[in-house]
């Protein structure tokens, strides 16, 4: 019997070890997609432009208490310590991704922008909805005078967690394919969380705190058109139409009702079966 | 009825190396308190590498702050808690004179070095992996504490004292509903720690929790009916009856504090005190059962085993004449 037990525990050391060998380090590089190479986008100068307002219809929902006790630096941070997830502003939603999908759009490679920066600001993410265009850069600062782990967690890209004390240089980053979005979090201060949406085309925007947002230069064509909101879900508009050199205005609405559903007595799954 | 149980007659039990079991058992005990800590708070990834933290085995005063606190201590412990069992090792390896102790302990040893490397491939895998590592982690966990619980228990002055065997005539027979369990606390431990960890839903721990209910509580009323003034298998009955009471209780509070705080930006009071006591005397009922089941086989004696044990005698003795 001994002899058996100290077989399995000699069998599940090995198994340990052969996987922390395997394990993902931190010069992992994400795979390359390996699809043909595609054709650059030429503007035809008849592009449209889409934008409008994100409403929010009902009572706005108190915002949750954030207890920071646990870091002084984070405690004595300047700004209200609550849940930034549901900023509404005379009945605007901010923090709302809106974006394209089509085969069409997918045909092409667009110019990548410079950087677009994610920072950690009084111990939140700064923005906390933010748009990337695949290889474009993200860069991550902390201006908080703590330490933060930087911690996407993609199901599409590589997962990747990172350490940046106070003044470390900003951490640097690509994601290689599309994913609507990615949840970024620190595991040092479990409320900071943020969403990355990467797409391979530059059709997106993230609504401004008056519930704005505008996509440009859309060459003419059908699309669905989607708003997501990390506690409300996506709102999905098929048969979208965009014509030649038009300017569209689609608004869009959320509700509390879904999200802040009463959940005391809720009976959870027997089995979750992860999706990856 | 009573018989006696052959036992080396050279043997006597070491106290330094009993109470040296001990102490590492409690010390795992903190070890698994710390570790609940580190899963209630979802700190598991706030130190991004291993084994080293931040680059270096000990850490500055200055990142000991926020989640980084139970991580760190978690492996601090951790090793503590494996040094610790390295000595005990070593120390059986000199002071115990049965073989069979001194390979469970080191059989021990073996199992907080794979718990350190599960733990370790939790923290390089990522996210992605963690309800396919973390719920053998939890599992290593506790079948590494049972491990010092039976050494302390196989070196005890009341396990070698223990000569007298008592022969099982009623079924069912208590060294079988007993190891039964065991084995039935084992895997409820898991499906706890599958909730915990997000790899299974609440459904598969409350069934674990009745058929638990159900076993322990006829485990222990059964010896308290059929041996009730024998203490050395009465006081470990009590004892998981009662951390069975207090487990119960844990665990639908635990629930309740964490679907009420489902939503929240973080971990909140009180769901993470109420969830770490849960797990912590889940592993302390796992412990009371495994010492009344380790006694039950000392002291117990199936009816069918000591027949066998007669024939053998006797067929013995009459080859012996038969020589002569």
């Amino acid at each position: 019997m001994l002899k058996r037990l100290s077989l399995i525990f000699m069998l599940i050391a090995l198994s340990a070890t052969l996987l922390a060998a395997c394990g993902k380090g931190d010069d992992d590089e994400p795979e390359e997609d390996e699809a043909p190479p595609k054709v650059k986008f030429q503007p035809k100068g008849n592009e449209g432009t889409i934008s409008g307002v994100v409403k929010f219809d009902g009572p706005v929902p108190t915002p949750q208490r954030i207890d920071m006790s646990g870091d002084a630096n984070c405690a004595a941070a300047p700004g209200a310590k609550t849940v930034d997830d549901v900023t509404v502003t005379d009945g605007k939603l901010a923090n709302v991704y809106v974006y394209l999908k089509a085969p069409s759009l997918d045909r092409f490679s667009y110019d990548v922008p410079d950087a677009n920066v994610l920072d950690q600001q009084g111990c939140r993410y700064t923005p906390r909805v933010l748009g990337l265009m695949v290889g474009q850069t993200l860069r991550v600062t902390n201006s908080d005078p703590t330490a933060h782990n930087v911690h996407p967690s993609p199901r599409q890209n590589t997962e990747w967690n990172k350490s940046q004390p106070p003044n470390a240089p900003p951490i640097e980053a690509k994601f290689n394919r599309p994913e609507t979005l990615i949840p970024v979090k620190c595991n040092q201060h479990p409320w900071m969380k943020a969403h990355v949406g990467v797409l391979a085309h530059p059709y997106f925007a993230v609504t401004d705190n008056e519930g704005k947002y505008s996509i440009k230069d859309v060459p003419p064509g059908k699309y669905t058109l989607t708003a997501w909101h990390e506690k409300f879900g996506e709102q999905p508009m098929k048969d979208f139409e965009v014509k030649a050199s038009e300017s569209k205005t689609q608004d869009f609405s959320f509700g509390a009702k879904a999200a802040y559903a009463p959940t005391s007595l809720k009976v959870e799954p027997a089995f979750i079966v992860p999706s990856r | 009825m009573k018989g006696q149980k052959g036992i080396n007659a050279e043997w006597r039990p070491s106290p330094g190396l009993h109470w040296f079991a001990i102490a590492v058992a409690c010390c795992t005990v903190v070890l698994l308190i710390v570790g609940a800590l580190v899963t209630s708070n979802e700190a598991g990834d706030s130190v991004p590498d291993w084994p080293l933290s931040f680059g270096r085995w000990l850490i500055e005063s200055d990142n000991f702050v926020a989640n980084v606190r139970y991580e760190y201590s978690h492996r601090f412990i951790a090793g503590v808690v494996g040094v610790l069992t390295f000595g005990l090792a070593l120390s059986a390896l000199f002071v115990e004179k049965r073989s069979w102790v001194r390979r469970l302990a080191w059989i021990a040893f073996a199992g907080v070095i794979a718990q350190a490397m599960i733990g370790g491939v939790r923290v390089l895998l990522g996210e992605s992996s963690k309800p396919f590592i973390a719920v053998p982690h939890a599992l290593v966990a506790q079948s590494f504490f049972g491990a010092l619980v039976c050494l302390a228990v196989f070196t005890s002055r009341s396990w070698a004292a223990r000569r007298e065997t008592v022969r099982e005539q009623q079924s069912p027979r208590l060294r079988t509903l007993s190891a039964i369990a065991v084995a039935a606390v084992l895997i409820q431990l898991v499906l706890g720690a599958g909730y915990r960890h997000q790899a299974l839903g609440i459904m598969p721990h409350i069934i674990g929790a009745i058929t638990v209910t159900v076993l322990v509580t006829w485990t222990a009323v059964t010896v308290l009916r059929r041996y009730s003034g024998d203490r050395f298998l009465t006081r470990p009955a009590i004892g998981s009856l009662i951390f069975l009471v207090i487990q119960l209780g844990l665990g639908v509070s635990a629930y309740l504090a964490r679907v009420a705080a489902h939503g929240q930006p973080q971990p909140l009071e009180p769901m993470i005190t109420l969830t770490v006591a849960h797990v912590v005397v889940g592993a302390l009922t796992l412990a009371q059962l495994l010492v009344l089941t380790l006694r039950c086989y000392r002291a117990l004696q199936p009816a069918g085993e000591r027949a066998e044990g007669i024939a053998k005698a006797t067929a013995l003795s009459s080859t012996r004449k038969a020589t002569v």
